[in-house]
């Protein structure tokens, strides 16, 4: 287990307000990891920041064996770099089918001509299949992905990440309105992804973080409370203190 | 007032006393040089009714110059009007009317050179003339055509002079005439060194005649104050036309020169030994041509060794009209200075044609503004609002014909038709596209076109005229070069007067903060109880109302014409965009610096208007590069994705 | 690989076929053939409307597909026709230049040909110097690059610039609007040497084939159109369908997305603008020779707009529906505005078509964004839907 991510001193403002304060964290590969914390934690805003949509004002973003820093580079950088992110919200693209959204995702050269002669993508149909088997759409794989229901196309896009095959999957939120049904399958798929690689978890709901059996992270108010395993952090008396309101 | 009584005293005293006097004896004594005048001879009859002092002579004098003195054939002279084969007759002296028949008569018909003496001779009566017309018109007939004669009589008239005016006018006018005309270098050199705060167009004439040169080419520099030696190898062509001018050189042949000869020595299929065929190789034409010249059938060809031998035998040169060295060096810096003065005023004058050219783009603007950064639509049509606002004011005044009426009845009123064809464009159209900006800006883009057309069938295709009143007719004048008409001006105002209105409504009226609300977050605006609909209707209605006086405004100064919209909206466009959506500041520094830049590049290539909007499209597209939201930006959160 | 392509896009196959019909008819029934049945300027306009789908199709790709309302691909076409027209021009008042120098007693000089070619070209502007833009108007090979290569190369700047600092949506619209207002009055300027607002004219003739009849040659400059267009349409039905085809169509609806999926977003905007500006340059080389003359009230930004509208009316996101819509909007405009359809007698008010097309177009445009998405290509999808109900 080495790291592979590693956050120090962070800090962003937002006309004052300091979204960010001198955070710091470090992810291994590979890892699960699950992060939380209440509204305005700055959970959001950490993911933003390693994806590259959001520049912090201070601190290092390392990343790698190489140590690379990815405050320099832009989204499409460091998503081919091999960080994955599902948003909290379901972005698949539903004007198009299941298929047309996995095989856009499916690692292969991102240059316009390498895509438009079909460069290096032999094995696209196999690879199509593992993933729709892995998260169960193989059935709606020539289905508009608009017409899929809301657990769906969270699995899609958590297929979609799948496909990327990146180092470092960054998730959203991914149990935010499933059935207790489907949050297991989505436990499943995770846990089975950690295995390989690091995975963060951002969620709200503490049952569905006890059943991915990790390591937590606390944030609050832009900077880690508590780091350790659940039942050690929510013994934690400054972590009971900010959940409870005290 | 005592001062002024004593002159009135004087003048009358000085009237009773020589109106006793008679004029006619004095012209019997120099009938023939009257009669029939050389410019030498007249002068001395000049001289003597000069000396006279009786009143009469003024008026003799200028209908001399009219041609209206006729000669009985006895030699008595009278002021005469031809009636037919009648004369009517006034008496010099006594200015007594009588009629007679015009064939005893011979009029008096001085030539132009005699009329300009007389002219001269008349001008210091009428400049002490009582009355003050006279006097200014004398004034102003000297300064179009100033004479070294002319300055002692005009000198002498300031110390009498009773208007203020006038009087400082004659001590300018003497000034810039002494400039010229003194008689000690040391007196002109200080009227033209007195000139160098002076920016008017006249005192810079002064200067510049003072200043005027003759160039010339010689084999040797002449003596005399030479102003400049130039190189003529700077530009060989136009230097060696010079010499050819000067016929000291022979001219340069041209490519259809050589032709001719060549054509012209035809023998058979040779042209001195060289095949005709080959003669659409220049080089072999030429040496054809050297063969014929050699011969003596041709002049000698110009080569460029030829006409530079020639351009360094010669010197080119300006020489000063003015002999006097020191004189034209005073001048050089006299005007020199004058010129950086000028130019300052220039600076002035620039930024205050910029400042009017922004504040039209801000009027045209500021609406599209409002609604653009409140709802996030982008309205095609908004062209042609303004066009409708300027139609709306050529409506008016069909029924109201009282210009300063019409306009106060016509803003208003365009207002209401553009508020109202905004809050009905809001309802039927643009309520219907909200989250879809791309087809909001193609609907209101066919509306846009159904607008013109209309507007064209209704109107034709002719420009129609929006008249300004009389009080926005003129310019404020502030000295020659800075000037700045008062349609203008008013525009600034009315400019002006929106800022502050647009202001206080999104600040300090329930209205603007609601606006605000919805700006920043319409659906925490509309959870707290206001009415989204409600406040986008006002605000499309209120960005379209300001199009319409805007419109007015515009129409003013420009033509009305069906089109006018088009003219506006991309300038207007480039404004929002660079000022920075949703921001009445950022639209005044768009508005701002789109006016100031287009003037600039105006003044970089004065002669190419079109160039000037290209370039400043070319800027604004390079701007959006480094400040992609405009230059006053809402920043953080606020300002979304 | 192409069996695919064509399994995959039937309506690939449909459209060649009716093209070919469509050419096929035109050509039985055309004056060069002896069959008086469509006249020598109808199969003009006919071919004129072949060249204004291709550019509509360039442009449905550009917006359509990859979200990228462009103002500013009517002025790329206008560039192409310019780019011709500076040979066809060049080259034709050369021949007559060196006709007439011809019986001279002295054979002229390059010199005296060149300043003989520029009087007669430049001198309505009043000049007869050669401005540099015309350095290349000699060579058809050079001229026909440039026709490629300038609406391509100004494209790809632009769009450099514009795409690189990530102006987006409406911004991006206003900013081509204002790329095609600059290039606009810069053609209008004589200094930029074009002629200024008389433009280029006399393209309809082409020097080298004089010999040709214009009715003729009006049929091979159709066919040159025809074939344009097909190719273009599989051009681009083949780069919409492939995955490159579904990267654009991603960016079009949420290009945050994609960029988070690495791809780089400003490359594949910047592709298609470039290529479809390059399209829109080679369908603007085969219009004008057919119109024989262009001047810069034909790259103003109300021309790219028109053809916004064209593409909106037809149905974007369908390349049938842009062809459509080029098609029917331009022969309408022509057949109103000409003069041809009837005035309507309303008692009180006549109504007078070449007054009133524009304003009917206006609101048109209207009705059919608010209630017609699809446009016309919006009636193909429910008559496919009936037949699935159906069987």
């Amino acid at each position: 287990m080495s790291t592979l991510l590693e956050v120090s001193g962070v800090s962003v403002n937002f006309d004052g307000f300091k979204a960010i304060n001198n955070l710091s964290i470090q992810i291994a590969e590979p890892e699960m990891r699950a992060v939380i914390g209440p509204n305005g934690a700055g959970k959001t805003t950490f993911m933003d920041i390693v994806t590259g949509k959001t520049k912090p004002d201070e601190g290092r973003v390392i990343w790698g064996e190489k140590s690379v820093s990815l405050l320099g580079m832009n989204e499409s950088q460091i998503a081919q770099a091999g960080i994955g992110r599902k948003f909290q919200k379901p972005t698949v693209f539903e004007a198009q089918t299941v298929r047309e959204n996995i095989v856009m995702a499916l690692k292969n050269p991102r240059r316009p001509f390498d895509v438009l002669f079909k460069r290096g993508g032999n094995d696209a149909e196999d690879r199509v299949r593992a993933i729709s088997d892995d998260i169960g759409l193989t059935g709606a794989l020539d289905q508009t992905s608009g017409a899929l229901s809301h657990g769906q196309k969270q699995w899609l896009e958590i297929g979609m990440l799948l496909a990327q095959d990146p180092r470092l999957l960054l998730v959203d939120e991914p149990a935010a309105g499933m059935s207790p049904a489907e949050r297991e399958q989505t436990t499943d798929i995770l846990v089975r992804a950690a295995k390989t690689r690091a995975v963060v978890v951002v969620e709200h709901d503490m049952e569905f973080v006890r059943r991915l059996n990790c390591k937590v992270t606390v944030l609050h108010q832009g900077s880690v409370l508590a780091e350790g395993s659940l039942d050690h952090v929510t013994k934690n008396k400054d972590v009971v203190d900010v959940y409870l309101g005290r | 007032m005592r001062h002024a009584f004593l002159a009135l005293m004087i003048l009358m005293g000085s009237v009773l006393a020589v109106s006793a006097q008679t004029l006619q004896p004095i012209l019997q004594t120099h009938t023939d040089e009257i009669a029939s005048p050389s410019r030498n001879s007249v002068s001395v009859a000049l001289d003597d009714l000069v000396a006279s002092g009786v009143p009469q002579v003024t008026d003799f004098l200028e209908q001399w110059v009219e041609r209206n003195i006729w000669q009985r054939d006895d030699g008595v002279f009278y002021i005469a009007v031809e009636d037919g084969d009648e004369l009517t007759l006034t008496d010099i002296d006594t200015g007594a009317q009588s009629m007679a028949p015009a064939a005893g008569f011979t009029q008096l018909r001085p030539n132009g050179g005699v009329r300009r003496v007389i002219g001269t001779a008349l001008v210091q009566f009428q400049l002490l003339d009582p009355d003050l017309t006279r006097r200014e018109t004398a004034v102003a007939s000297i300064a179009r055509r100033p004479e070294a004669g002319q300055l002692a009589p005009l000198l002498a008239s300031i110390d009498g002079e009773t208007d203020a005016a006038l009087k400082a006018r004659k001590v300018q006018l003497a000034n810039f005439m002494s400039a010229r005309f003194a008689d000690s270098p040391a007196d002109r050199i200080a009227a033209i060194t007195s000139l160098s705060a002076d920016t008017s167009v006249e005192a810079r004439a002064v200067l510049n005649q003072i200043l005027s040169t003759s160039s010339g080419v010689a084999e040797r520099a002449p003596d005399g104050n030479i102003a400049m030696i130039h190189d003529p190898m700077l530009d060989p062509e136009a230097s060696y036309g010079l010499l050819v001018e000067a016929d000291l050189a022979p001219p340069r042949q041209t490519p259809s020169d050589i032709r001719t000869t060549l054509e012209a020595n035809i023998d058979a299929d040779t042209i001195a030994g060289f095949a005709v065929a080959e003669m659409n190789d220049p080089a072999k034409r030429e040496a054809a041509y050297a063969a014929l010249s050699d011969a003596g059938l041709a002049p000698l060809l110009i080569t460029a060794p030829v006409r530079d031998a020639a351009l360094s035998a010669h010197v080119f040169y300006d020489l000063y009209d003015e002999d006097d060295v020191e004189i034209t060096a005073a001048a050089s810096i006299a005007l020199r200075s004058v010129e950086t003065r000028v130019s300052t005023a220039q600076a002035v004058d620039l930024t205050l044609d910029a400042l009017s050219l922004a504040s039209i783009f801000f009027l045209a603007a500021i609406g599209l503004a409002i609604t653009f950064g409140v709802m996030g639509v982008i309205n095609m049509a908004h062209g042609e609002f303004i066009m409708m606002g300027a139609y709306t004011g050529f409506v008016v005044q069909q029924f109201i014909p009282n210009y300063t009426v019409s306009i106060i009845v016509a803003l208003p009123l365009a207002f209401a038709v553009t508020f109202a064809a905004g809050v009905a464009m809001e309802r039927l159209v643009i309520r219907h596209l909200y989250h879809r900006p791309l087809e909001t800006l193609l609907a209101t883009f066919g509306i846009s076109i159904a607008l013109q057309q209309l507007a064209k069938n209704i109107f034709g295709t002719q420009a129609r005229p929006l008249t300004s009143p009389d009080w926005l007719a003129g310019a404020w004048v502030l000295n020659d070069v800075i000037q700045i008409s008062y349609i203008r001006i008013a525009i600034f105002v009315l400019a002006l007067i929106f800022l502050g209105l647009i202001l206080y409504i999104l600040k300090r009226t329930r209205l603007g903060l609601e606006v605000r609300a919805v700006t920043q977050n319409p659906g925490m605006a509309s959870s707290m109880g206001i009415n989204p609909d409600r406040i986008n209707m006002m605000t499309f209605g209120l960005g379209s109302g300001i199009a319409g006086i805007a419109g007015v405004a515009i129409g003013l100064y420009a033509k009305v014409t069906s089109e006018m919209g088009s003219d506006y909206i991309v300038q207007s466009f480039m404004t929002v965009v660079v000022g920075g959506v949703g921001n009445v500041w950022g639209t005044l520094a768009g508005a701002a610096m789109i006016g100031f830049g287009q003037k600039g590049i105006e003044w970089l290539n004065p002669s190419n208007t079109l160039a000037a909007q290209t370039y400043m499209i070319l800027f604004v597209i390079l701007f959006i590069q480094f400040r992609p939201k405009g230059i006053v930006a809402l920043k953080g959160r606020a300002a979304g994705d | 690989m192409q069996n695919t392509f064509i399994g995959k896009n039937p309506s690939v196959l449909w459209f060649l076929l009716g093209l070919s019909v469509f050419t096929v008819v035109v050509t039985l029934c055309s004056e060069a053939l002896g069959a008086d049945i469509i006249s020598t300027s109808f199969l003009k306009t006919l071919g004129k409307t072949l060249c204004l789908c291709l550019v509509a199709i360039a442009m449905d790709v550009v917006w359509g597909y990859c979200g990228i309302l462009s103002l500013g691909h009517f002025a790329f076409f206008g560039i192409g026709g310019y780019a011709i027209g500076m040979w066809l021009m060049y080259a034709r008042t050369e021949d007559i230049v060196v006709a007439s120098l011809q019986n001279a007693t002295l054979p002229p000089t390059p010199d005296e040909v060149t300043t003989a070619i520029g009087s007669q070209i430049f001198g309505v502007v009043g000049s007869s110097d050669f401005p540099m833009i015309w350095a290349l108007s000699h060579s058809l090979t050079l001229q026909l690059l440039a026709v490629v290569l300038v609406p391509g190369l100004l494209a790809l700047v632009f769009g450099w610039l514009a795409f690189r600092s990530r102006v987006t949506g409406v911004y991006l619209s206003i900013l081509t609007q204002a790329m095609t207002l600059a290039l606009s009055l810069y053609f209008f300027q004589n200094d930029t040497g074009l002629r200024g607002n008389n433009g280029l004219s006399g393209l309809q003739n082409v020097p080298g084939l004089e010999a040709v009849s214009q009715a003729t040659l009006s049929l091979w400059f159709f066919w040159g159109s025809a074939f344009a267009l097909g190719a273009g349409y599989v051009l681009f039905a083949w780069i919409v369908s492939g995955k490159l085809g579904s990267v654009i169509r991603a960016i079009r609806d949420n290009e945050a997305r994609v960029r988070f999926l690495g791809y780089h977003v400003e490359s594949y905007k910047l592709f298609v603008f470039t290529v479809t500006a390059m399209v829109a340059g080679i369908a603007g080389a085969l219009y004008y020779p057919q119109a024989g003359i262009i001047n810069p009230a034909e790259i103003a930004p109300i021309a790219s707009i028109y053809l916004a509208v064209w593409v909106a009316i037809g149905g974007r996101g369908r390349l049938y529906g842009a062809v459509i819509g080029a098609a029917v909007v331009s022969l309408m405009s022509s057949w109103f505005t000409g003069g041809a359809a009837p005035d309507i007698n309303l008692g009180f008010y006549v109504v007078q078509w070449t007054d009133w097309w524009l304003v009917l177009l206006g609101l048109t445009f209207v009705v059919v964004t608010l209630f017609f998405p699809k446009g016309i290509g919006g009636v193909f999808d429910l008559i496919a839907k009936r037949k699935g109900d159906t069987a």
